[in-house]
Order: C-alpha cells, then structure tokens, then sequence
C-alpha cells in the first residue's frame, strides 16, 4: 500500500487564528482541548508515532521541556553513536536541578527494522533512561520530520542510511533554538545555552 | 509468410499499449501522463548504491500547477493564504509575487506556474488533489526524455543549460510554452524548478566537523559523480541541496504524481 504513505507525506495542521490573548493574531492549530502551538513550533505536525514501549504519542506531548532532538538508527555503525554520545554530554553537564527539565528524543530513519522491541532494545543497550524517547513513524512521516529538523538522508541500500548527522534543541514550545550540525558538538557554550532555555 | 503476417498485425496493438491517452477515465488522472516503468542512473550516489535506480510505473502531471490551480487551493485551505501560513511551513517570501491573499494579480498570469511555494506547501496542495510530489527519481528519470522531434545531433544537456544560462523572467511564461517531451510531459526543463518528495536525499554536508568525524565517516555516506560531465544534473543536484523545506524560490514551482497501481 504506498498510496498512503505517500498521501500523508503532507500532514499540515488545520491552522486558524484564535482570538487568544497569549499570542495575539498568531495561526495556533485549533483543535479543541489542546494547548495552542506557536506558529514556527514543529508540534504542529500532526500524526501519532510509537515509542519504544509500544504506546501512540504525539509529537505535542514532548510540549512543556527543552527537547534535544535528533534522527537515528539503531544498525547505524559509528555516527549515530557518537550523536547519542553528545546528547548524553550536553545533559549530563547540566546542573542537576536543570537536567530533569531536559528530555531527549531520538527518531527512528530506519522505521522498517527499528521496530519497538528493537528501539527497547537499543535504549538499553545504550543505557537511556526515562528522560529519553524513542520514536518510529512511517516513511512519510520521518520523511515529514526531517524536513523539518533540517536533517538530510537517503537509503543507500545494504542496511545502509546515508544521514547528515546534527541534534536540534528545541524550547519548551517546540520552537527550534539551535541545529547543531556533525557531532563533537556538546561543548560549554551549548550546554549553558541549553540551561538557559531549560529554566522557566 | 505465415510469422511475417502474425507480426505485422500484431504491430497496432503494441501501438497501443506503448501509447497512453492522457484521458484516462478515472477523472483524477486528467492531466497526467502514465510513465512506464525504467531505470534511472543518479546522478550522486553512495558507494554502496546501485549506480541503476528501477523507477516503478506512476502518473505524472502533464504541466506545473498554475497559479489559477494554486489559487482554487488557497481558497478551500485559507490557512495556506499568504498572510496566514504557519512560519514552519513556508518563509515570509511565500507568494509573494500575488497582489493579494486570494488574487494573483497581473504579474502573475493564471496559466503560468506558480512559484515561491514551499516545499510543505507543495505537498500540502498535492495531498489535497489525491496526489503526492513525485520522488527526485521519478522526477529526473521523467526528465530525461528527449523533446518530441528533437534533432539527432542536438544533446537535451545542451538545452537544459541553454536555459540555466538565462535569467528567471519576471513574468513567467504560460505552462506548455517550451517542449513536450517523449512521456508527453510538457516544461520538464526551460520553465521553472520543480520541488521533489525527497528533495534532501542527496547527503551533501559532512557527518562530522572534527578531522577523526570526517576521517570515519559512514561509507554510506561517501558520494560519488555517475557522470562528471553532467554539469546540468550537477546544477539541479546542488540546487536541490542548497534547499529548506520551508524555503521558496521565485523560479522553483512543482507538478504532482500518483502511484499507478495497475
């Protein structure tokens, strides 16, 4: 079945403008009983994905923490460690207070063999607490995401994904505060500006 | 005599097949084309990848979206509308050629493409046809049919680069003003860019910024030129990598496709 793979490659909110006196005369997704999303907020994506403990989540309730985000696969044999590694830096050098306002996200480019027994697997392998999720979507929408996130990559075939490698920091909002882009990127100047945004 | 007579009246129904009618039927393929299954030799590849990519059967859009096909889409989805588009979705450049939210004015005739679209917006309007955006295979194997009755000794890269040469007009011509080309899909080169579903599959930036990151990086991601003196394809291919989804272009529009599921 493609047609609807391809078909929800381009889920996009209904978006409306609500009277709302926290953003005055900016598009929020207006669905009933959930918190506006800002306008340049990735949680505007709508869809549901699966974590690692085989629950649907949307990307909205990741909404109220600084997020670390980044696209992954388990099978990957050297950079998708080594951007896990920076993640793991940045939020085990902040403060411990600031730390649990933190979360980490790891997406899936690989939702054909990252299913959730493997996903579990890998976060204990990698030794990933409760502050991290890891998610699987289809096709279209890790597709979908990583437009957003700006990360590029491919299947090239033989297992193999080609992936530019990068960890976006995201405010409590969903709003994309900084991509950092390769790896060796956990360095001092990121982790107080991740502390930074982390404190309400 | 007797084979001889069998393939000559055999000959009309190979005809046939090999010629789809853009009259389909099903009113939702009006205006597209059938392309038949092929192959197609990317232009970068891994070293891993096969340098042969099989392009299954799909339907194509005979032309880009027009600027009056874009404007019926703005109109049942006002959250598309230029002053009401979401950041995330599109850069504040978005149509900005119209006059107005739901008037595209004169220098935006309505049977020319319309561009400075987003990528998002683009496959926003193709969900909303029943239709996706082709993949940058689908799109560059599509592509790479000569023009109808081009000359023997005429290269289409020599066109194609004829037209990178010139500057993007400020009033775009009307779709169907350059060549229809052997899928009979009209502008696949000489009008306007066009967006594709996977426009960031081509992995141009570098795993890691420290020398040990660059010194081991995944060999899946080390490119290789199928043919260094494409220079066109290396353009679309540079082009495509210097893009955001969110971005939009005064020359870049899009057409739609569809599975064929025959």
């Amino acid at each position: 079945m493609m047609i609807p793979a391809f078909l929800l490659l381009s889920c996009h909110p209904r978006v409306a403008t609500m009277p709302d006196s926290c953003c005055p005369g900016h598009p929020v997704t207006a669905a009933p009983d959930e918190p506006a999303v800002a306008s340049n907020s990735i949680y505007q994506l709508d869809g549901r994905w699966t974590d690692e403990n085989n629950r649907l989540v949307a990307l909205q309730s990741l909404k109220g923490r600084v997020q670390l985000v980044a696209m992954i696969y388990t099978y990957c044999g050297y950079t998708c460690p080594r951007i896990i590694a920076d993640m793991k830096a940045i939020r085990n050098n902040l403060p411990a207070g600031v730390r649990d306002q933190v979360g980490c996200v790891l997406v899936t480019l690989d939702p054909e063999r990252d299913t959730p027994a493997q996903l579990r697997e890998f976060a204990r392998e990698q030794g990933l607490d409760s502050h991290w999720e890891l998610l699987r979507g289809s096709a279209a929408q890790v597709r979908e995401l990583s437009m957003v996130l700006n990360i590029q990559y491919a299947n090239a075939g033989n297992g193999n994904i080609s992936h530019s490698a990068g960890i976006t920091v995201l405010d409590r909002e969903g709003r994309i505060v900084r991509s950092l882009q390769g790896t060796g990127v956990a360095g001092t100047e990121v982790v107080a500006e991740v502390g930074r945004i982390a404190v309400p | 005599m007797k084979p001889a007579i069998v393939i000559l009246l055999s000959l009309p129904l190979m005809f046939n097949r090999a010629k789809p009618e853009t009259a389909l039927g099903d009113s939702g393929l009006a205006g597209m084309r059938e392309i038949p299954a092929g192959r197609y030799r990317p232009f970068f590849r891994s070293v891993n990848e096969s340098a042969i990519v099989k392009v299954k059967s799909f339907y194509m859009d005979v032309h880009a979206v027009t600027n009056a096909e874009f404007l019926q889409f703005v109109r049942a989805n006002p959250q598309w509308a230029r002053s009401k588009v979401a950041r995330l979705f599109a850069d504040e450049n978005y149509l900005r050629q119209w006059a107005g939210d739901f008037e595209p004015g004169t220098q935006t005739p309505s049977n020319s493409p319309v561009t400075n679209v987003s990528w998002f917006a683009a496959a926003a309007y193709a969900k909303w046809k029943g239709k996706r955006l082709p993949t940058e295979a689908e799109w560059e194997y599509a592509a790479a049919a000569a023009p109808e009755g081009m000359q023997r000794n005429t290269r289409l890269t020599a066109i194609i680069l004829g037209w990178y040469d010139h500057p993007t007009p400020t009033i775009l011509p009307p779709v169907c003003s350059t060549y229809r080309n052997g899928f009979g899909l009209f502008d696949m080169h000489g009008l306007i860019w066009e967006w594709v579903a996977d426009f960031n599959a081509t992995v141009t930036r570098q795993d890691g910024q420290d020398g040990a990151a660059k010194r081991f990086s995944c060999a899946a991601s080390s490119l290789g030129a199928a043919d260094k003196e494409d220079y066109a394809a290396f353009m679309r291919y540079a082009f495509r990598g210097s893009l955001q989804a969110s971005y939009t272009v005064a020359s870049l529009g899009f057409r739609c496709a569809r599975d064929n599921n025959h």
